[in-house]
């Protein structure tokens, strides 16, 4: 699903080690319009659950996780 | 401010209060020595940063509520509200402390600003100032435990991946990284990242240690944020699991923080003595290598190598030859930096300031100083065991140029073992 939309930012987060991941998608999100979208890719395993969890925690939107290739891949929606 | 509002500040002031804290909020004899210990505020000489000067500030709504002569004739005694104004101050000199104690240190009282500080978050969490970044990522934290279903297969899954890499590199096809192990002799608590979970999963294996992971990163937000409610449950993840699994300890992986409130702060939060012992990595890993369980070539690394002691590991967590030992038994030219121990200069990167985007150029000024300790050694690589100081350190050395690589102690530990995987190389040397 991501590889299909656009998003309104881009995030090379590879090569972050974790928290770092998750501390970038949320210094960020303020950066996009609420309904609007970034795209971040990872390579720290532990973004798998740390992205979504601040997603979710946050009230912001998780549009898809996925692996990609050895990379992390995610679209995530601002909501407020 | 509302009067209402006001009243629940001064009661998060009373509820704090102890002998101790009213000690120091009386005791300043505004001597002002901890302006010279403080690296915030010798970077740049803004009085905002002066620790007495932090302090201070609750000390007036101290002196406002809680002396008569504040009461009475509070404009002769600097006695204050805690009104936004106050409140606007408080909140940067706050949140940009990183809790390195140096000022403690030097104080001819010992008054400990940061916990004077640690009150100061909490009144402005009970106002809605707390930083909000800090408070996300402690939040982010309980929603995975408290969703933990949602999350177990996805973290376990990450660990099957490192997995792999530590089969690769001891050339055990049944190299594992147990999980949820019962009965096992050690928790090791690690980072959410990798980083810190493959180097201690082929020491442990080399070792031939009991040992399971825990689901959970011992990073702590809620510390940083100054919440003890939210910090005691972030670290009870981890404690309680100990607990379940009936482990001999818990070992708490290359993170300054994370180790003070793990052997420090947590017991005295939760009101319980915990089970088992609490110890950092590298005093796992010094014991390792002294009892020859490990083997590291002696002069594995050859470029000067100099060492970083985090403040929360080191000056207020006592851990100070360790590190040094394990350098030592693999580098050929270790030189320490001046001063060191428990007088070394905090790097900048404490107190969850890595993660405020709007304090980054503060931070990395305020690092002047260990960047130019850094440079007097002529060190290449600075090893430190905390994730905040190598942040703190990297960023130093892409903005000020020092052509030094930073790297936990673990990296240099795996480069230095005689290992069958990707190390092989360097082990024919032996
Ligand atoms: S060194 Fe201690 S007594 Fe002197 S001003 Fe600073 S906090 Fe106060
Ligand atoms: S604890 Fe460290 S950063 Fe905070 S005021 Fe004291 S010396 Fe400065």
């Amino acid at each position: 699903m991501s590889e299909e939309m656009k998003a309104d930012l881009e995030l090379d987060l590879k090569g972050l080690l974790c928290p770092m991941p998750m501390v970038k998608v949320s210094q960020n999100i303020a950066s996009v319009a609420v309904g609007g979208t970034i795209r971040a890719v990872a390579t720290d395993p532990g973004s798998m659950a740390d992205i979504p969890a601040w997603a979710k925690s946050t009230g912001n939107e998780l549009i898809s996780a996925e692996k990609i290739d050895g990379e992390f891949v995610f679209m995530v929606k601002r909501l407020k | 401010m509302e009067t209402q509002q006001m009243t629940t500040l001064v009661g998060v002031l009373d509820q704090k209060m102890n002998r101790q804290l009213k000690q120091y909020l009386d005791i300043c004899a505004r001597c002002a020595i901890c302006k010279d210990a403080c690296h915030q505020y010798v970077a740049t000489q803004d009085f905002k940063y002066l620790p007495a000067r932090r302090a201070e500030l609750i000390r007036q709504i101290y002196k406002k509520y809680f002396t008569k002569t504040g009461e009475f004739v509070p404009a002769l005694y600097e006695a204050r509200d805690p009104d936004e104004n106050l409140l606007d101050e408080l909140y940067e000199s706050t949140y940009a402390c990183t809790g390195c104690r140096r000022c403690m240190y030097y104080c001819p009282f010992s008054i400990d600003t940061a916990w004077i500080l640690s009150v100061a978050k909490a009144i402005l969490i009970a106002a809605g100032k707390g930083n909000e970044m800090l408070g996300q990522l402690a939040d982010a934290a309980l929603f995975k435990s408290d969703n933990f279903e949602m999350f177990k297969d996805i973290i376990v899954d990450g660990f099957k991946d490192i997995e792999q890499q530590v089969k690769g590199l001891t050339g055990d096809p049944d190299a594992e990284i147990p999980v949820d192990k019962q009965g096992a002799d050690i928790l090791y608590v690690a980072l959410a990242g990798a980083h810190s979970i493959l180097p201690a999963a082929v020491i442990f294996h080399e070792a031939k240690v009991s040992w399971t992971l825990s689901y959970f990163e011992a990073a702590n937000y809620g510390y940083f944020f100054g919440d003890a409610v939210k910090a005691r449950k972030i670290a009870d993840r981890f404690m309680d699991e100990a607990k379940r699994l009936g482990v001999k300890e818990v070992v708490i992986t290359e993170c300054g923080h994370a180790y003070r409130v793990a052997e420090i702060f947590h017991e005295a939060w939760s009101g319980e003595k915990h089970p088992f012992k609490v110890r950092h990595i590298l005093e796992v890993i010094d014991e390792y290598i002294t009892d020859g369980r490990i083997k590291v070539r002696p002069d594995a690394i050859k470029e000067p190598v100099t060492y970083h002691d985090p403040c929360q590991i080191g000056r207020n967590g006592g851990i100070f030859e360790q590190p040094r030992n394990i350098v030592r038994a693999l580098a050929s030219d270790f030189r320490d930096m001046t001063p060191n121990r428990e007088q070394q200069w905090c790097c900048g990167g404490g107190g969850g300031l890595v993660a405020i985007s709007e304090m980054d150029e503060f931070r990395i000024k305020s690092g002047t100083i260990k960047a130019e300790q850094i440079k007097a050694t002529g060190a290449r690589i600075i090893a430190s065991p905390c994730e905040n100081c190598r942040l703190q350190m990297e960023g130093l050395n892409d903005s000020m140029e020092l052509g030094i690589e930073v790297k936990a102690i673990m990296d240099l530990v795996l480069e230095a073992m005689p290992l069958p995987g990707s190390f092989a190389k360097d082990a024919s040397t032996d």
